[in-house]
């Protein structure tokens, strides 16, 4: 359900942000505002823990379209957020700004593995051509 | 640091941010998450982007409990602190999600310090 709900936050605070063109501080601020009105209503058991996932995930979703160009990509932000908040469920609990460092932890986490993949990539290319180029000299 | 007038209104738009989230958090007994949104919502719609970004970055420092902003006063202090982080810290990581946040909670951190001076 964690992360169920921190896919939808985080998505539809991307989608507010970039496809309606609202700016990430308003679609953070709406998705939060909603969840945190609606969640503990609808859900009186999990509330307040879902709202709180749905606030972390949507100041995900403030992440630059330079850094995560699409909604696909956004979705793996936010499943990531949403595994983080559980993992980090009992630290820093009272800090404020303790769920928007666990979203900027998972912003860099995506960063990172999309780095990874792209140099291995980049090296596989590398290997292939160093092979091709061997092979047409001999 | 040399002060011009957009650095003021970025540490009073702070200041009012962090403010009005711990007042609507703790006074008015809406929550935290409520009080962050609410505030964020708002300064979207009155305030240009950049300082509006500086409200809603503000108001996540409103979303501390009294065990560690006990009191308007230190929400303040809170504020100030919120707003010269934001100042110093422009420039790193622009366009990551949770940005505000680490400031945030960076600047809670020091707060909690500087009143465990002085308790």
């Amino acid at each position: 359900m964690i992360i169920l709900v921190a896919i939808c936050a985080g998505t539809a605070t991307y989608s507010i942000s970039y496809l309606l063109n609202k700016g990430p501080v308003f679609a953070s601020a709406l998705v939060t505002l909603i969840s945190g009105i609606f969640l503990p209503y609808f859900l009186p058991e999990n509330g307040p823990t879902l709202m709180a996932v749905a606030a972390c995930a949507s100041y995900a979703g403030q992440v630059s379209n330079k850094n995560v160009p699409n909604l696909r990509e956004m979705i793996m932000v936010s499943l990531i957020t949403g595994a983080l908040f559980i993992i980090f469920s009992t630290s820093y609990v009272g800090i404020g700004g303790r769920l928007g460092s666990i979203a900027a932890i998972s912003c860099f986490t995506w960063m990172g593995i999309k780095k990874v993949f792209k140099n291995d990539n980049l090296q596989d290319n590398k290997i292939s051509y160093i092979n091709k180029v061997n092979f047409s000299e001999k | 640091m040399k002060f011009d007038k957009n650095k003021i209104k970025i540490i009073i738009c702070a200041i009012a941010g962090t403010t009005l989230s711990w007042f609507i958090n703790h006074e008015i007994g809406f929550g935290a998450i409520v009080a962050s949104g609410l505030v964020g919502v708002i300064a979207a719609i009155l305030l240009p982007a950049s300082l509006a970004g500086t409200a809603y970055t503000a108001s996540f420092v409103g979303m501390s409990s009294t065990s560690i902003i006990p009191s308007l006063g230190a929400a303040l202090l809170a504020g100030l602190i919120v707003g010269i982080m934001i100042i110093f810290t422009t420039e790193i990581y622009a366009g990551i999600g949770g940005k505000g946040g680490t400031t945030a909670a960076l600047s809670t951190i020091i707060t909690k310090i500087i009143l465990g001076l002085f308790s």
